[in-house]
């Protein structure tokens, strides 16, 4: 009986939303621009003529072409080696005129000892083309140098290991992922507070319109609320599906597209790494399915019991706090996310969605604690739900000055 | 109490609401009849907008009790009440016919006939090419006609319109009163509040007049007229005015080119008639009045209720 008119409420509220061109903008052409923005110019450096990506190498010391060639062909270049003679320079000029070859690379003794050589090409290369090819030549000289001296070069080039021993069981077994916690965390914030405020300028809209009148006078107060929010939070998540969509579009697609043309860029690899798992995306979207439900209440209510903006902006301040507090306490709930106050922290209900979830994703929460969250958030929603949907429904009629407590838990307790 | 009885759309019973020290509306009780047109008259600040928002639990009385269909008036409401309030809200940026539709679903309206109820709305109203435009598009005027279709979209048993009139131009206003006058046809209670007489002239068959919080008038507008009638003569006439007194007559009122003689209970006019022909006066007029509710409403509501207004009820127009 009470569902349809939520629903059409929450239809309107979303039709009206996802049909606005901002949200458009938002949505679909951010996120795209952001990709276009990185991806297009590696694509189309990567569509550069084959020619330009075969270089010969003269190798007059006769020790460095072994070891750079592997290395740059891991880079993408074509590489093949030409025998030195003292006319190479105008021979193999005459081939790079007549885009027989991208260019060549000089070496001789003095790269052996200083890593100083000489790149012939027609037009000057990128800086990334020009980086790779002087560190594969320095670092062809470097192990060359070590190895005369008895070093075994390539374990200490690939960088050692360090093996982490984990000494309490506490922490979990995920690796610390300190840029998932970080911005992850951040992300929260920020679309929780976006969409919470969002459904406090829809209140208070629909209250100084007037609109609230014959909408009361149709439906319960807080069924027009419950509709209210699940509507923009529908919204809201549609925006966040779209956006982790493409992210994970990008990741899976995108990198490995971009690495197969450009092999120079294994560098990035490493992205892929630390991108959260579909566990850890669910958690995100439940925190902030959470979150948003605490925090949209409240600012449902807010936005009831103010009558412009101005009085809304300075009401909403206490809220402010609430949710400002965990991102100004993240970090140093990601550097020690197993103490005593990281763990308290996390577990209040409004610092939960954001707290929680940079321990969760930092692999500093164990299971229980995550799950008692979740309990404690859900309890936060009735609480809130029965608090603010009682303020509201006296808020939204009322005309005049702002409530002061005293007032608002008069209405709390009269509802 | 008495909600078992039938036959009333509204019952207010000793219902009074107060603002902080100031009363806006007192001890009031109303009945609405099912099936009548109600006008809801006072002056600016009267109490008129209290009573119906209290009427649709926009307000809630500090003492006394509201019915509607002599039942529980927060369920009622919501399916049975077509409610037009004073200071007319819309989404600005939804459709006219979406705005609509939403209005109809919000009280269990299914959308495909809400669709087509408003679209033979928007003809009737000579709006049909607005449909698809965005309610801020439209004037003000047509605004409140989207208004209205969408206080009448679920074809509600009982209307509830506040100062319906105030905005619309008179070919507009016609439109509204035929359109109420249907309504009432069809067996459709209506009340609505106005400060323009002529309106409530034409359509009410009830009247209750407030004024400063106090109902100082409730009864059926033709047996009112009825009543008045016998109560007041115009008299227009030439040479001496003093055989106008006498025991009949109460007050003798100053109108343009004449004069009215307000009549003591059950005075017999003819006497004051005689008495001229006997003073020889030239009389050119003398008429029983039929009178007219402007007069009744000045007359009741009192002078001194001008200027009274406390409370934000009638925005600007014209004065009765």
């Amino acid at each position: 009986m009470m569902w349809p008119n939520v629903w059409a409420v929450v239809r309107r509220e979303y039709l009206q939303r996802v049909r606005s061109k901002w949200f458009i903008f938002g949505t679909v052409a951010g996120p795209l621009l952001m990709a276009l923005l990185f991806v297009v110019p590696i694509y189309m450096a990567s569509r550069s003529e084959d020619a330009e990506r075969t270089i010969a190498i003269v190798d007059a010391s006769g020790v460095l072409y072994e070891r750079l060639a592997p290395e740059l062909e891991t880079g993408g270049w074509n590489v093949h080696s030409e025998p030195w003679t003292s006319d190479v320079v105008a021979v193999l000029t005459e081939r790079v005129e007549a885009e027989d070859i991208g260019g060549f690379v000089v070496l001789d003794e003095r790269t052996v000892e200083t890593g100083e050589a000489v790149l012939y090409v027609p037009t000057r290369p990128s800086a990334l083309r020009t980086l790779t090819l002087r560190s594969a030549i320095s670092r062809a000289a470097l192990e060359n140098a070590l190895e005369r001296s008895g070093v075994d070069a390539d374990a200490i080039m690939s960088g050692g290991e360090l093996r982490v021993e984990v000494l309490s069981d506490a922490s979990g077994t995920e690796d610390p992922r300190f840029v998932v916690a970080y911005f992850g965390a951040f992300f929260l914030y920020m679309v929780i507070l976006i969409y919470a405020v969002a459904v406090m300028r829809a209140t208070l809209e629909e209250k100084t319109s007037r609109i609230v009148e014959v909408i009361i006078s149709s439906m319960k107060p807080w069924h027009l609320m419950l509709g209210k929010i699940v509507g923009v939070g529908a919204v809201s998540l549609t925006q966040v599906a779209v956006w982790l969509a493409s992210g994970a579009l990008l990741a899976t697609a995108g990198i490995p597209a971009i690495l197969a043309a450009r092999p120079e860029l294994g560098g990035f690899e490493q992205i892929a790494d630390v991108l959260p798992g579909v566990g850890l995306l669910s958690l995100f979207v439940a925190f902030f399915v959470l979150g948003f439900f605490m925090y949209s209440g409240l600012y449902a209510s807010v936005g009831a019991m103010c009558n412009s903006d101005e009085e809304a902006q300075q009401a909403q301040v206490p809220l402010v706090v609430f949710i400002v507090a965990p991102i100004i306490l993240v970090m140093p709930v990601i550097q020690d996310p197993t103490s005593s106050m990281s763990t308290g922290l996390s577990l209040f209900p409004l610092f939960s969605p954001i707290l929680m979830w940079a321990r969760v994703a930092s692999g500093g929460a164990p299971a229980w604690q995550v799950a008692l969250s979740f309990v404690l958030m859900a309890l936060a929603v009735i609480a809130i739900a029965w608090l603010a949907g009682r303020i509201y429904k006296t808020g939204i009629l009322m005309t005049g000055k702002r409530p002061t407590l005293p007032e608002l838990w008069r209405w709390v307790r009269e509802a | 109490m008495t909600t078992g009885e039938n036959g009333f759309a509204v019952r207010l019973e000793g219902v009074t609401k107060r603002f902080g020290k100031r009363t806006a509306v007192s001890n009031l009780d109303l009945e609405v009849p099912k099936g009548v047109i109600c006008g809801l008259l006072g002056p600016n600040g009267s109490g008129k907008t209290t009573t119906i928002r209290m009427i649709m639990g926009i307000l809630r009385p500090d003492e006394g009790s509201v019915s509607l269909f002599g039942s529980d008036p927060d369920v009622t409401r919501r399916t049975k009440v077509g409610y037009l309030p004073e200071e007319r809200g819309v989404y600005k940026k939804m459709k006219c016919l979406e705005f609509l539709v939403f209005l109809g679903e919000i009280r269990g309206v299914p959308r495909a006939e809400g669709k087509r109820r408003a679209l033979s709305w928007l003809e009737r109203l000579g709006l049909p090419e607005w449909a698809d435009k965005r309610v801020e598009d439209l004037s003000k005027g047509m605004q409140q006609k989207i208004q209205f279709i969408g206080t009448v979209i679920h074809e509600p048993e009982l209307l509830i319109l506040d100062e319906p009139f105030s905005g619309l131009d008179p070919i507009n206003q016609d439109v509204l009163e035929e359109i109420v006058r249907d309504f009432r046809s069809k067996g459709t209670t209506v009340l609505f509040s106005t400060h323009l007489m002529d309106h409530a002239e034409r359509l009410c068959e009830r009247v209750f007049l407030i004024s400063k919080a106090h109902k100082v008038l409730d009864a059926d507008l033709r047996e009112l007229k009825a009543s008045e009638r016998k109560g007041v003569v115009a008299v227009e006439f030439r040479g001496s005015d003093r055989w106008l007194a006498g025991p009949e007559v109460k007050r003798i009122e100053q109108v343009n080119g004449g004069v009215h003689l307000i009549l003591n209970e059950g005075a017999d006019h003819q006497a004051i008639l005689r008495r001229g022909v006997e003073a020889r006066a030239e009389i050119l007029r003398f008429d029983l009045v039929e009178p007219r509710l402007h007069d009744i409403f000045v007359r009741y509501a009192g002078a001194d209720s001008v200027g009274d207004a406390g409370m934000p009820t009638t925005a600007g127009g014209a004065r009765a």
